[in-house]
C-alpha cells in the first residue's frame, strides 16, 4: 500500500468524527463482516486509524477506494467548509435536455483536455444532485487528493455550488462546466455560506415562501404567547401586518441558514455637519457585515418585532429575493447587475 | 337649668328634618329627568338602527332578485325580462347602483368559484402598484403545489418575485407569449407547464410508492426523463425502460424505449403492446396493468 493511500486514509479518519465514521464505513460496504466486527469504535482515534490502516493493507485498497469513502462522507455531511454559488448564463437550445450520462462524459472529457492529469469522480445523489470530486494535477505532479474540489450541480437548473477551489483552478472548472452543460457563460452568484443545503435551498427556492393572498393564510393561525392582554389587543393588527410583511420578505417556517451578509458601500458621505468628509471627491468606502448563526431568521424577527421598519427595505429583502449575500452599493442607482438597486 | 325637648315638637328639629326630606327629593327628581332623556335618546338611536337594517334587508332582497335575473341571463342568454326592468326604473339612479352592486357580487362569486376549481387567483398588492397571481396545480383530482407570481404593473408588466422552480423556463415563456400584451396567454402557458410538471412529479412519486419491485434508475428535477428497471417474472430477465417526456406541457411520454439482455423481448407482441400502453397511460397506472398481465414482477 503506497504512501499516498496511507496518508489519505489517515487524514480522512482524523477528519471524520467517530460516530459518523461508523455509519460511513457501513454505507461504503467495503469491509467484510469479520473486519467490521473487529473494529472497536470506542478506541481513541489514533488506535482506530491504526486498525483501519491494517484493514486497508489487508484489502489492498488504493487511492481510488479511499476517495470513494471520502465522497460518501462529504455527500452525507455537506455542511462544512465554505461553499460558493455560481450561476450559468444564456442556455443554448439543448441545455434543458442535457441528461446525466451525456453531462458526465462531456465534463470529464472537457476537463481532462484543459488539465492533465486530473482525477474526476462523478456521482448522482438521490436528490437529483450531481456531485463531482476533482483532484488537480499538473505537468509536474500527480493529482493532489489531499486538496480536492467538490462541485454540486442540479441538471436543468443554472446553479453550481463549489467548495475548495483556488483562483487558478476557477477558470478551468468554469470552462468545463459551461461546455458540458450547454450554457454560454458562468458568473459568481455572490452567495456563500458554510451550509450547502442552506444556499442551495435559498437559490432553488426550497423553503416556504409567502405571497399576498385573499384567502386566510396559515400565518393567522399562529399561537402567540400572550404577555399582557391589553397590549396584545392594541397591537394585534399591527403585529399581524408586520408578521405578514416579514414573512413575505423572508419566508415562513424554517429558513435556509446563512451565516453572513456583506454590503460594500461606495457612496458619497452624507453628513452636512462634517465638511471634511462630505467635501471629498472619492466615494466613502465602507464594509458592513451582518453575522448570525441564522441570519435570515434574525432579520425576519427584526421585521416582525418592529426593530426593522416594515415594509422591509429592499437592501435586506434582496438577500432571499435575489439569492445573494454580497452586495456592492453605489450612488449611481440602477447599474450593473451586481448592485442591489436594480430590482 | 336643663333644656327639655319633647319628641314630635313642631320646633327646629322637625323643620330641619322636613328640609332634609325636601332636599333629598330634589336630588332624585333631576336624576330622573336626565335618565328619561337618556332613554329617549336610546330609543331614537335604536329606531334609526332598525330603519337602517330594514333598508339593508330591502336592498338585499332587491339585489337577490337582480342576481337571479342576471344569473339567468348569463346562463341562458335570454332577452331581459321587461317586467323586472320596469319595476326598477322607478328610481333609475338607485337601480343603476343596485345593478352595479349585483354585478359586483356576481363577479366575486365567480372569482371564488374559479379559486375553488383551481383556477388563478389575482389580487391587488401595494395599493394597486402590483398584482399577485396564484396558480394552483392538480393531477388526477388531487391538489398539488401552488405557485405564485408577484407582478409590477407600472411602467410595464414585470415579474418581481415568484416561487416557480428554476427548471421551468419562466423567462422564455414571458417572451414567447408576449406577457405585456397578452397576459392571459402567458398565464395559460405557464399553467400548462406547471400542471404538466406537477403531474409528472406525482406519477413518479406514485411509481415509487406503489411499485416497490420496480427500480427507478434515473430521473431528473424536471421529471422529463424516467428510467426504470423491470424484472420479468419466471426467467427473472431484466428490462430497462426509458421514458422521455420531451414535451414539457404534457404528462405523457413522447418516447418509450425498452432494452433487455433478451434481445428478442422488446420486439415481442406483448412488449410492443406495453410500449403503446406506456405512451397512452400514466406510468403508475400502466405498471399496474403490466403487473396484472404478468409481464412484470
Amino acid at each position: 500500500m503506497d504512501d499516498a493511500t496511507k496518508r489519505l486514509l489517515q487524514r480522512l479518519v482524523r477528519r471524520i468524527p467517530t460516530q459518523i465514521l461508523r455509519t460511513t464505513l457501513d454505507k461504503w460496504g467495503r469491509l467484510t463482516a469479520a473486519q467490521k466486527q473487529s473494529i472497536d469504535f470506542t478506541q481513541p482515534k489514533w488506535a482506530l486509524t491504526e486498525r483501519l490502516l491494517a484493514v486497508c493493507e489487508e484489502n489492498e485498497w488504493t487511492v481510488k477506494h479511499i476517495t470513494e469513502l471520502e465522497m460518501i462522507y462529504v455527500i452525507d455531511n455537506p455542511n462544512q467548509g465554505m461553499w460558493y454559488a455560481f450561476q450559468l448564463l444564456d442556455p443554448e437550445d439543448d441545455a434543458c435536455s442535457v441528461e446525466l450520462t451525456q453531462f458526465k462524459e462531456q465534463f470529464k472529457s472537457h476537463l481532462s483536455e484543459l488539465v492533465r492529469p486530473v482525477s474526476v469522480k462523478i456521482k448522482k445523489h438521490t436528490d437529483e444532485a450531481v456531485w463531482i470530486r476533482i483532484a488537480w494535477g499538473d505537468s509536474f505532479s500527480r493529482p493532489n487528493h489531499l486538496k480536492p474540489t467538490y462541485v454540486v450541480h442540479h441538471l436543468q437548473t443554472p446553479y453550481v455550488f463549489v467548495t475548495s477551489l483556488t483562483s487558478k483552478q476557477k477558470p478551468l472548472l468554469s470552462q468545463a462546466l459551461v461546455l458540458s452543460t450547454r450554457y454560454q457563460a458562468i458568473k459568481d452568484a455572490n452567495l456563500s455560506g458554510r451550509k450547502l443545503t442552506a444556499i442551495r435551498d435559498l437559490l432553488m427556492r426550497q423553503y416556504q415562501q409567502v405571497f399576498p393572498t385573499n384567502y386566510p393564510s396559515p400565518l393567522a393561525e399562529r399561537n402567540q404567547t400572550v404577555s399582557n392582554p391589553l397590549i396584545e389587543k392594541e397591537q394585534a393588527q399591527p403585529a399581524a401586518n408586520r408578521l405578514q410583511m416579514a414573512c413575505e420578505a423572508f419566508g415562513d417556517g424554517v429558513l435556509p441558514q446563512l451565516q453572513s451578509a456583506v454590503y460594500k458601500l461606495e457612496t458619497k458621505f452624507r453628513d452636512y455637519t462634517n465638511k471634511t468628509m462630505t467635501e471629498r471627491e472619492e466615494p466613502f468606502r465602507c464594509h458592513v457585515k451582518f453575522a448570525s448563526t441564522n441570519l435570515l431568521e434574525s432579520l425576519r424577527h427584526c421585521a416582525s418585532s418592529g426593530i426593522a421598519s416594515t415594509p422591509v427595505t429592499p437592501l435586506l429583502s434582496s438577500i432571499p429575493l435575489k439569492g445573494r449575500n454580497y452586495f456592492v452599493i453605489t450612488d449611481n442607482g440602477p447599474g450593473p447587475s451586481s448592485q442591489t438597486h436594480q430590482p | 337649668m336643663g333644656a327639655f325637648f319633647p319628641l314630635f315638637s313642631p320646633g327646629v328639629l322637625s323643620h330641619l328634618s322636613r328640609l332634609e326630606v325636601e332636599a333629598r327629593s330634589r336630588k332624585s327628581r333631576p336624576q330622573q329627568r336626565s335618565r328619561v332623556k337618556e332613554l329617549k335618546a336610546k330609543v331614537e338611536a335604536l329606531r334609526l338602527q332598525r330603519d337602517r337594517l330594514k333598508a339593508e334587508i330591502e336592498t338585499h332582497k332587491s339585489l337577490q332578485k337582480l342576481r337571479v335575473s342576471m344569473d339567468k341571463q348569463s346562463a341562458h342568454e335570454e332577452e331581459e325580462e321587461e317586467e323586472d326592468e320596469e319595476e326598477m326604473d322607478e328610481d333609475s339612479e338607485n337601480s343603476q347602483l343596485l345593478r352595479l352592486m349585483a354585478r359586483h357580487t356576481q363577479l366575486k362569486d365567480l372569482l371564488h368559484a374559479h379559486h375553488i376549481i383551481g383556477g388563478y387567483n389575482v389580487i391587488k398588492t401595494r395599493q394597486g402598484k402590483g398584482v399577485c397571481v396564484s396558480l394552483a396545480t392538480a393531477y388526477d383530482g388531487v391538489f398539488l403545489d401552488t405557485y405564485n407570481l408577484e407582478i409590477d404593473v407600472k411602467p410595464t408588466l414585470r415579474i418581481s418575485r415568484h416561487n416557480v422552480p428554476p427548471f421551468i423556463p419562466l423567462n422564455s415563456l414571458v417572451e414567447q407569449s408576449n406577457m405585456q400584451t397578452d397576459i392571459r396567454s402567458f398565464l395559460d402557458t405557464l399553467s400548462q407547464h406547471l400542471n404538466a410538471f406537477a403531474g409528472r412529479k406525482q406519477q413518479l412519486k406514485l411509481v415509487k410508492e406503489l411499485h416497490k419491485a420496480v427500480e427507478v434508475m434515473e430521473s431528473n428535477v424536471l421529471c422529463s426523463i424516467l428510467v426504470m428497471m423491470f424484472t420479468v417474472p419466471g426467467e427473472k430477465t431484466a428490462v430497462l425502460c426509458t421514458l422521455d417526456y420531451t414535451d414539457h406541457t404534457r404528462c405523457l411520454p413522447t418516447r418509450v424505449h425498452f432494452e433487455s439482455e433478451d434481445k428478442e423481448l422488446p420486439d415481442s407482441p406483448e412488449w410492443k403492446k406495453n410500449c403503446s400502453l406506456l405512451m397512452e397511460t400514466p406510468v403508475h397506472k400502466a405498471l399496474i396493468i403490466m403487473k396484472k398481465m404478468g409481464n412484470i414482477v
